[in-house]
């Protein structure tokens, strides 16, 4: 899968967990971009695009990435 | 009380109880929600509009999904995210319903189990269904 496509899958992702379909989300898009994306709703999504992709993120991983870029490096090595 | 931690809890694992509905808990009910839709409250009004007896409140039947968390699945380290449920057939003040949850999903990085829940009565109805989603808590 490439990177292009394992972004449009995480925008669907990002369209279901925050029920809004006009969100673009791009590799530098943080939590400040997008309204709702508070502790709670970061647990709904890393749950949604682990069963998306079918793969695990580690704990360390969840605290540390920054952007989405840094959550497409890890699902792109997790499904690679 | 279950005591489950993220690492003991596994896909497939089942918790179920049973209750029955009391007068009591509908009129408790109808107190704490302040819901005084005829439907819930007026036996011959609801018996007119083509139910056998008071609507017990779809919200009162789902609270039972706060205990299948809290207690059973995952129990003492529960917290509740999320609860998405339907109400597929009525249920009356005396009906024993039995309420089962099975773990679909288990997300260890963010301590985070999904549950599909589901509620019969002592006809084997299903009266509702849910999607939980509950955080396990580290102590």
């Amino acid at each position: 899968m490439s990177r292009e496509e394992i972004l449009s899958k995480v925008n669907d992702v990002f369209h279901d967990v925050f029920d809004d379909d006009s969100i673009v989300v791009t590799e530098s898009t943080t939590a400040d971009d997008v309204e709702d994306w508070d502790s709670l709703m970061h647990i709904t999504l890393i749950s949604e695009i682990e069963s998306a992709f079918g793969m695990k993120f580690q704990m360390k991983d969840v605290v540390g990435m920054q952007n989405v870029g840094e959550m497409l490096d890890i699902i792109e090595k997790a499904v690679s | 009380m279950n005591h489950y931690t993220i690492s003991e809890l596994t896909i497939g694992m089942t918790e179920s109880f049973t209750v029955e509905v009391t007068e009591e808990m509908q009129d408790k009910f109808t107190e704490i929600s302040e819901d005084i839709n005829p439907m819930h409250i007026d036996e011959d009004y609801a018996k007119r509009h083509g139910c056998k007896g008071r609507l017990v409140y779809g919200m009162l039947t789902s609270s039972f999904y706060s205990r299948l968390a809290g207690v059973y699945l995952p129990g003492e380290h529960c917290i509740l995210h999320e609860v998405k449920s339907r109400f597929h057939n009525p249920v009356y003040i005396g009906d024993v319903l039995t309420v089962m949850g099975t773990v679909e999903e288990v997300h260890e990085a963010v301590r985070t189990i999904r549950i599909k829940a589901v509620i019969v009565n002592q006809d084997g109805q299903k009266v509702s269904q849910a999607v939980i989603t509950a955080g396990v808590q580290e102590y």
